[in-house]
């Protein structure tokens, strides 16, 4: 008896899923992280992502047919990548609003390149993600470390000119990424870089490290990486007394930073995308994130919105056929939330604007002239 | 460099905090392995659920509860310390009891399937993200060098060591004159003879499961407090971290667990602060397998004289 229910089961769930892929409806993938340290990034996309799909299909969706998200977790991990990016495959999409986090995207890109998927990072900055293969079908609505990297260390060298600096980062494809943009900018500046260090990911005792900081004694301490290492980094780096300047770029940017540091986060310096959400022209869209309950707060929110919105109209000019999308994303100009976004041959921004933030006690964040 | 002195003062404690934490959960592999010979590979959960323990403790009193800071913190180590026992029987119950007898690997692989489990038990009941611990214990201790390098022990950090400590006392008095501590010398001795002469062996491994998840809750809780983030995976490297201190020390003693947890939180502190950070796990491990080479049955282990 109990067999026959199984598969009674088994042919109800093969019904179902087989009844979907015939349902006219336009698949975007979003693999994202939705376990593990990097969780906030995924729900951050999925949230513009998701708003921007709701808007559409309320509007009568794209050439009359729904869009229909597929939400995929890839928990931030390579390894788990892969096969994220093949359950996209697999489910019949051929977008996808893709990968938070730049080490996933790596070896991902590699898949939608081969499958012929037209996908949109709203979050992978590393230069690593479309310098190695050069992908076609592959976009970004999101700047480029090497654009975060020299923004950063001409903020450093113009406005806080410090007399000595130290960075460290987590070793990984993003952290170290950026950090070693940021000191490449700052050496050709002339600054003083009197530390460069990587840290282990998953470490809960920074202690040795910040020891060793001290007897530096830095004027000011870039770290490349994201917020759940920054925030021990801070609050042990208060605990032993050290009240020097901290710096990061947008991967720490992140209310649980607030949750760890505690009162260590006041004076932290962070770069990030504009704040797209005081855009005049975003009005309508800010309205959007309220009707359907979503927060429009987060560095990757809105170049999520983004990154369905450029999907969406180029299959209203195109259609479904995905070779022409990804042509036609090459060979034109968009108006999107995040700004008018054009593309460069192997999908890059041609142009993102970033801004520097502080961070205060209560763990609120402004943006600084 | 009028500095040198101080800073390595200062890691020497950063070391021995780093230490200690080890240590409780090193006694956890040691003690198990020491009695029935097998490496219990879901004692680093069992941390981390005394850890959220802890801090699910700490949201149900209040953070401004108005207690004393000592009352809130002793009835979050009990607590912790009575949810973990429970979890240290249970997975000792279901995962390793009816496998005994079988063969060494069987309750091995049980096991890894227990850490497993576990992680997703509560990656599902507290969520898959980290979660933050308000700074209960702030403030430090600090002894100035000269006018340069002010050597900074923090109160969370100093607590960490002093119950570590206490505990360890404790365990070792506990082991050496009680009823229940002669009867789990006795069983790591020999089991089966134990059995013969009457001690109830199912109770003394019971009791070891328990004790050592006590002692892994206790750590959980203090390194929650001092850290500061939790998240269901930290168990992982914790225990591996752990099971190393205690191979390092002689696995199956006692004594070696404590020192090799030590040794282990002195050279990752002092590789990070001498070599550098992204090395601190090669040297440590490199330390290990040094030591496994030189003395295989580690720093304190008898060698194992084959049963028959």
């Amino acid at each position: 008896m109990k067999v026959k229910a199984l598969l009674i089961h088994v042919s109800l769930a093969f019904g179902i899923t087989s009844g979907t892929a015939f349902a006219d409806t336009i698949k975007i993938g979003i693999p994202q992280p939705m376990t593990g340290p990097a969780t906030q990034y995924g729900d951050q996309i999925q949230a513009g992502a998701l708003t921007a799909i709701d808007a559409i299909n309320a509007q009568g969706g794209v050439k009359g047919k729904q869009l229909e998200p597929l939400l995929i977790d890839d928990a931030c991990e390579p390894k788990q990548a892969v096969p994220a990016a093949n359950r996209v495959v697999n489910a019949g999409a051929k977008f996808a609003v893709a990968h938070a986090c730049s080490g996933t995207t790596v070896p991902a890109v590699n898949v939608y390149e081969q499958e012929g998927i037209v996908a949109i990072t709203p979050g992978a900055t590393s230069p690593l993600v479309t310098d190695t293969i050069k992908p076609h079908y592959f976009f970004r609505t999101i700047g480029r470390d090497d654009q975060q990297g020299p923004f950063a260390a001409k903020y450093i060298l113009e406005q806080l000119k410090p007399a000595s600096i130290a960075i460290l980062h987590d070793k990984q494809t993003y952290g170290s990424g950026v950090a070693t943009q940021v000191r490449e900018a700052l050496s050709q500046g002339g600054a003083n870089i009197v530390m460069y260090e990587g840290i282990n990911v998953g470490d809960s005792d920074y202690s040795a490290v910040i020891t060793k900081l001290r007897g530096e004694n830095p004027d000011l301490i870039y770290f490349g990486g994201y917020h759940a290492e920054l925030g021990l980094l801070l609050r042990q780096a208060r605990e032993q007394g050290v009240n020097t300047q901290f710096m990061g770029p947008e991967g720490v940017a992140n209310q649980d930073l607030v949750a760890i540091a505690g009162d260590a986060v006041e004076g932290l310096l962070v770069t990030l995308p504009a704040d797209f959400t005081k855009l005049e022209a975003n009005k309508q869209i800010i309205e959007n994130f309220n009707t359907y309950g979503r927060d429009p707060d987060g560095a990757f929110t809105i170049p999520a919105y983004a990154a369905v919105q450029i999907l969406t109209q180029s299959i209203e000019a195109v259609g479904e056929d995905a070779d022409a999308v990804a042509d036609y994303m090459h060979e034109n100009a968009f108006d999107t939330a995040i700004g008018k976004v054009e593309y460069d041959e192997k999908g890059d921004l041609k142009h993102f604007e970033f801004a520097v933030y502080q961070w205060d006690k209560s763990g609120e964040f402004a943006e600084l002239e | 460099m009028s500095d040198l002195l101080p800073q390595l003062i200062q890691q020497f404690f950063n070391g021995l905090s780093l230490g200690a934490i080890y240590a409780l959960i090193a006694i956890g592999y040691t003690m198990v392995y020491g009695i029935i010979g097998m490496i219990n590979f879901a004692h680093g959960e069992i941390y981390m659920i005394g850890a959220y323990a802890g801090l699910v403790t700490l949201s149900v009193i209040g953070v401004s509860s108005g207690l004393p800071l000592a009352l809130v913190i002793l009835i979050m180590l009990l607590v912790a310390a009575a949810i973990t026992a429970a979890y240290g029987y249970a997975v000792e119950k279901i995962a390793y009891a009816p496998l005994r007898g079988s063969p060494r690997l069987v309750p091995l692989i049980s096991a890894i399937g227990m850490s497993i489990f576990l992680q997703n038990w509560v990656a599902i009941g507290q969520g898959a993200r980290d979660m933050a611990v308000p700074a209960l214990v702030t403030g430090a201790v600090q002894i100035p060098f000269g006018d340069a390098f002010v050597v900074n022990a923090p109160y969370s950090r100093i607590m960490i060591i002093v119950v570590t400590v206490v505990l360890m006392v404790a365990l070792s008095f506990y082991i050496k004159y009680s009823r229940m501590g002669r009867a789990s010398r006795a069983c790591s001795q020999d089991l089966r003879m134990a059995n013969l002469l009457g001690i109830d062996t199912s109770r003394v491994i019971s009791f070891t499961f328990v004790i050592g998840a006590m002692l892994a809750a206790v750590g959980g809780v203090l390194i929650a407090l001092a850290i500061g983030k939790l998240n269901p995976y930290i168990g992982f490297l914790a225990g591996i971290k752990a099971f190393t201190a205690a191979v390092l020390g002689g696995i199956g003693s006692i004594p070696g667990a404590m020192l090799g947890g030590v040794l282990l939180g002195l050279a990752e502190t002092f590789a990070a602060a001498y070599i550098s950070s992204q090395y601190k796990d090669i040297v440590a491990f490199g330390l290990l397998v040094l030591i496994l080479l030189f003395r295989p049955t580690g720093l304190l282990g008898k060698p194992e004289v084959q049963k028959v």
